[in-house]
């Protein structure tokens, strides 16, 4: 019987050979998918690791004396270029057993330094005074991929004397360089949280592969009234309901298996391309998207032995008897009560709005309980809409293309939901992930490209900071060259305010001093109160950014203290035209002249850390949409298709009466494309809805309108589909030909 | 419009036809008078469905000429055939002819629908055949809840509601028990003399032949009972 199955599965003619086809390729989808999603979380985990070793310092466990080590005096710090991180570290060792961190043969010794190759190119490429100015010394090798989080990191080792770092408060003398997972490391500073790039890997797995299990299901339904023809008549001469079954399943599992073969060639072609996906922040190496053993053997066996499975679930809604399939269960219309869960996820939003829970625990579980229940009421209501937006369209159709589709609808709306369920979820999850992402970027203000907290630096000489016994920073401290680089519009050094810090947000109090006078030259940092010849500013002259104001029009609080030359150095602010050269110019003189400490930073590439991760999770939601988009469009095609087979007949009457494909060709656009915009309208009202309901109960802020690129990728994905559906049209044409009515 | 006689609804002269290389048709001559109901007899594989099709303008034929109203057929291109169809045609077949989405009387009503009657008017217009085709009360019902004969009668409806001038029928009893067919033929043809549409009727079956004017025999892809029409006035 099985080999029956098999020779009926590959020689079973046109239809069954498309249906193997439509199939795999369906499970090829999947496969990949889930590959793609498995080698993203064991890529993840491996890029984690390569961030382990700068963690070296940060962890008790490698300050602790090893007998044998000469101990290595360590100094990890960020400095920026180009608004990218680049990552230093300043080493000394004490002697020549000292631990080498990955990557490089050696330490390098005072007066040398090691690269990753991007910083080896960019060193090459650029102006010294822009950036190689930074490094003391000369590059002595590169720094070997084991080192690097990623390909593009900016990396510098850069070896120091002992007496030089050794009296840094902030470097740490090491033994032994951390090779622990960030992810296990309470006090390390650097990697990722990787259980939550698990668990967002896992959600998004799911909303791009249930929309793949849907095309598989409504793929395995193609030609099925023919095949249940084949079948009843298997079981007229004698074949038994077990017999009949191995032979769906063979059919199944030979589509599943070929699909699943063909899913891992996908993946492995696709492979290169998912590591330029920088959904960590970082793009990864190739080889990173690697597959365990258990993950090629779970895969490998789980996805034929899940079809054959879902092969016999699917036979057992048919009753197959030897004079054809009786018994076939009529859909139910779906009733109303499958609004209740929508409704009572937006109800919980709701309620929390102006009763925000106290905890961070009580905020998770209030919003994503009201998430979850708005996602699954949205998946058990989209039959209920479908049916009462299919009834409206029936009731109201003049036109007979419009009256068929209606029915159809009216008829199944399971079936016409369940090709674009998928859709849903993905709708929904992009765009309250679009909303809420705009509306906080929106509402924190974020700097725009010619704001002061994107085209000033600053460098902070914080007190503790500061070498013990060394001089107290001054103005001698500011580089001569400094105003006179070309796009530098101004200097200004901040003095340390010595009162103490308000945290009233209503007046606040600045650690550091600046003249009136000074501030009156540089009015895009806000001006003085009518008055006030000095007044308290925070060190960088922006702060803490307040909603809907920009630093312009702030005005400072003024202060008593008038005789600020006795008073030391806080900070030195550099004002820039904007242009990238001049900002790397003024920071690499800055560090140059002062090394120790904090790099020089805009406002823009603090905050950019924050931002950088809700704009991954939001080019995520993007990959999400995407990639279901065009799936729930291949579902659609293929449920029209099945739909068209089980209609060849009387629609190629239809024709033959003199009907014009163009009216059928309506049918098949309309039964598609209403539960495709239908649900989508739905899913983005939802989606936008369920955002305003978490930034008004969590943030009091109100909802921003997304980008032109949301609506971009809404449309671009929305003509995906129905471009995938209009592929479908031709094949009206062949299959209601005449010679149909004539010959069936 | 050469050679069309007045009074003579179709004609077909010399109609031939092959599939590849095997000929359906190889010369195939036949007049049918205005209001008339004919018979096109023939055993299975004779020529007599391939040409009802020529007739009807679903195929056109490899030679010889059909006029159809005074208008020549075969020389039409596939959208005005379609428009002659849709038109000037009615049709009935053996079976799978309902729309199966639709209600019974949106299906009669679907010629009118499609052409262009407003919806009200289209089903009010349909309703009425129920009464006539003895069909009440199953104005409602899909296809999967008719009858085979029920649905040939409402398939028969269709064929008729938008008064054709030609109602071509291709063995339309032939899945039928013998009462019902009978039955169905009873209305067929009794619908089309009261509302004057000629008709044209391919069968296999004697008694179907019985209910017309005049019946004509294919063989071998040839018209070989002589068809002369009787003009009716």
């Amino acid at each position: 019987m099985i080999g029956l199955g098999l020779r009926l599965a590959v020689a079973g003619g046109r239809e069954a050979a498309v249906r193997l086809v439509v199939v795999a390729v369906a499970v090829a989808l999947g496969t990949g998918l889930l590959l793609a999603t498995l080698a993203g979380i064991n890529a993840t985990k491996t890029q984690n690791l390569r961030y382990a070793w700068l963690n070296t310092g940060a962890d008790p466990s490698t300050t602790a004396a090893v007998a044998g080590v000469d101990p290595v005096w360590w100094l990890a710090r960020e400095d920026y270029f180009h608004g990218e991180d680049l990552g230093r570290i300043d080493v000394a060792a004490t002697g020549p057993a000292a631990p080498v961190p990955p990557g490089i043969p050696a330490l390098p010794g005072p007066g040398e330094f090691y690269a990753s190759p991007a910083l080896h190119d960019l060193l090459r490429t650029t102006p010294a005074a822009e950036l190689g100015d930074r490094f003391p010394g000369r590059e002595v090798g590169v720094v070997g991929d084991a080192a690097l989080p990623s390909p593009g990191s900016l990396l510098v080792i850069v070896g120091q004397p002992v007496e030089t770092l050794a009296g840094q408060p902030a470097a740490a003398k090491v033994s032994r360089i951390l090779t622990t997972d960030p992810a296990n490391c309470s006090r390390c500073v650097v990697g990722l949280n990787d259980t939550m790039f698990t668990v967002t890997l896992s959600v998004i797995a799911a909303a791009l592969i249930f929309p793949v299990l849907i095309f598989i299901g409504t793929a395995t339904r193609l030609s099925a009234a023919r095949r249940e023809q084949r079948f009843a008549a298997m079981r007229l001469i004698g074949a038994t309901p077990r017999q009949v079954s191995v032979l769906a399943t063979v059919e199944s599992t030979v589509a599943a298996v070929a699909g699943m073969l063909l899913g891992f060639g996908v993946f492995f072609a696709l492979r290169p391309g998912l590591a330029a996906i920088p959904f960590t922040g970082a793009t990864f190496f190739p080889d990173d998207l690697g597959l365990t053993l258990v993950n090629v053997l779970a895969v490998g066996a789980g996805i034929p032995v899940g079809a054959a499975v879902a092969a016999r679930l699917a036979l057992r809604r048919v009753r197959i008897s030897p004079l054809g399939v009786t018994g076939r269960v009529t859909p139910k219309p779906p009733r109303a009560w499958r609004l209740i869960p929508l409704v009572a996820g937006i109800a919980e939003l709701a309620w929390f709005v102006g009763r925000k829970p106290e905890t961070t625990n009580g905020q998770t579980f209030a919003y994503i309980a009201g998430a979850v229940l708005m996602v699954t009421g949205l998946v058990l209501a989209g039959p209920w809409l479908t049916m009462r937006a299919a009834r409206v369209v029936a009731q109201r159709a003049q036109r007979p293309a419009a009256l068929i589709a209606g029915r159809r609808l009216s008829d199944d709306p399971m079936a016409a939901f369940r090709a674009v369920s998928g859709l849903v979820v993905a709708l929904f999850v992009m765009t309250a992930a679009s909303g809420a992402i705009t509306s906080y970027v929106a509402e924190r203000a974020s700097p725009a490209g010619d704001s002061v907290a994107a085209t000033s630096l600053s460098q902070t000489f914080w007190p503790e900071e500061l070498v013990p016994g060394t001089p107290a920073p001054s103005i001698s401290d500011i580089p001569a060259g400094l105003a006179a680089i070309p796009g530098v519009t101004a200097v200004i050094p901040v003095r340390e305010n010595l009162r103490e810090i308000s945290s009233d947000s209503t007046s606040p109090q600045g650690p550091g001093l600046i003249r009136c006078v000074d501030l009156a030259r540089t009015p895009e940092f806000g001006r003085c109160p009518e008055g006030a010849r000095t007044v308290a500013v925070w060190s960088d002259l922006i702060g803490p950014r307040e909603p809907g104001t920009s630093p312009d029009q702030r005005v400072w609080p003024a202060s008593n203290v008038t005789d600020l030359d006795s008073l030391r150095l806080l900070s030195v602010v550099v004002q820039t035209d904007g242009s990238a050269a001049a900002k790397e110019q003024a920071r690499t003189a800055l560090a140059t002249t002062n090394p120790w400490g904090r790099f020089p930073a805009t406002e823009a590439e603090w905050e950019a850390d924050s931002a950088r991760t809700l704009v991954q999770f939001q080019r995520l939601a993007d990959v999400v949409i995407l990639a279901s988009l065009p799936i729930a469009g291949c579902s659609l095609a293929v449920s029209v298709i099945a739909g068209l087979t089980d209609r060849k007949r009387p629609f190629s009457v239809l024709r033959l009466t003199g009907v014009r494909i163009r009216m059928l060709r309506a049918v098949v656009g309309l039964e598609s494309a209403v539960p495709l915009l239908v649900v989508a309208a739905v899913a983005i009202g939802t989606g936008f809805l369920a955002a305003a309901l978490f930034l008004r109960a969590q943030l009091d802020y109100s909802l921003h309108a997304p980008g032109a690129s949301y609506y971009l990728i809404v449309a671009v994905g929305l003509a995906a589909s129905l471009a995938i559906i209009a592929a479908t049209l031709p094949l009206l044409r062949r299959i209601t030909g005449p010679e149909t009515a004539r010959n069936e | 419009m050469n050679g069309a006689t007045t009074g003579v609804m179709i004609e077909a002269r010399e109609v031939a036809l092959s599939f590849g290389e095997t000929p359906a048709l190889r010369g195939a001559s036949l007049t049918v008078a205005e209001g008339e109901v004919l018979a096109v007899m023939g055993p299975s594989g004779s020529g007599k469905s391939t040409l009802l099709h020529c007739l009807a303008g679903i195929l056109v034929p490899d030679a010889g000429e059909i006029h159809v109203a005074g208008r020549r057929v075969d020389t039409l291109d596939e959208s005005a055939r379609s428009a002659l169809r849709r038109d000037q045609f009615g049709f009935v077949f053996q079976f799978g002819q309902l729309v199966p989405e639709l209600t019974a009387v949106e299906n009669v009503a679907l010629p009118l629908l499609l052409a262009g009657t407003r919806r009200r008017a289209a089903v009010a217009e349909a309703s009425g055949w129920f009464g006539r085709l003895d069909l009440e009360g199953l104005q409602q019902r899909r296809s999967g809840e008719l009858s085979g004969g029920q649905a040939q009668r409402v398939a028969l409806a269709r064929g008729l509601v938008a008064r054709p001038r030609v109602l071509f029928a291709d063995e339309p009893t032939g899945s039928l028990d013998s009462l019902t067919g009978e039955h169905v033929l009873d209305l067929l043809v009794g619908s089309a003399r009261e509302q004057g549409t000629t008709v044209v009727v391919v069968t296999h079956e004697a008694r179907v032949a019985a209910y017309a004017d005049r019946e004509v025999i294919v063989r071998d892809g040839k018209v070989t009972t002589p068809a002369v029409a009787p003009v009716l006035s």
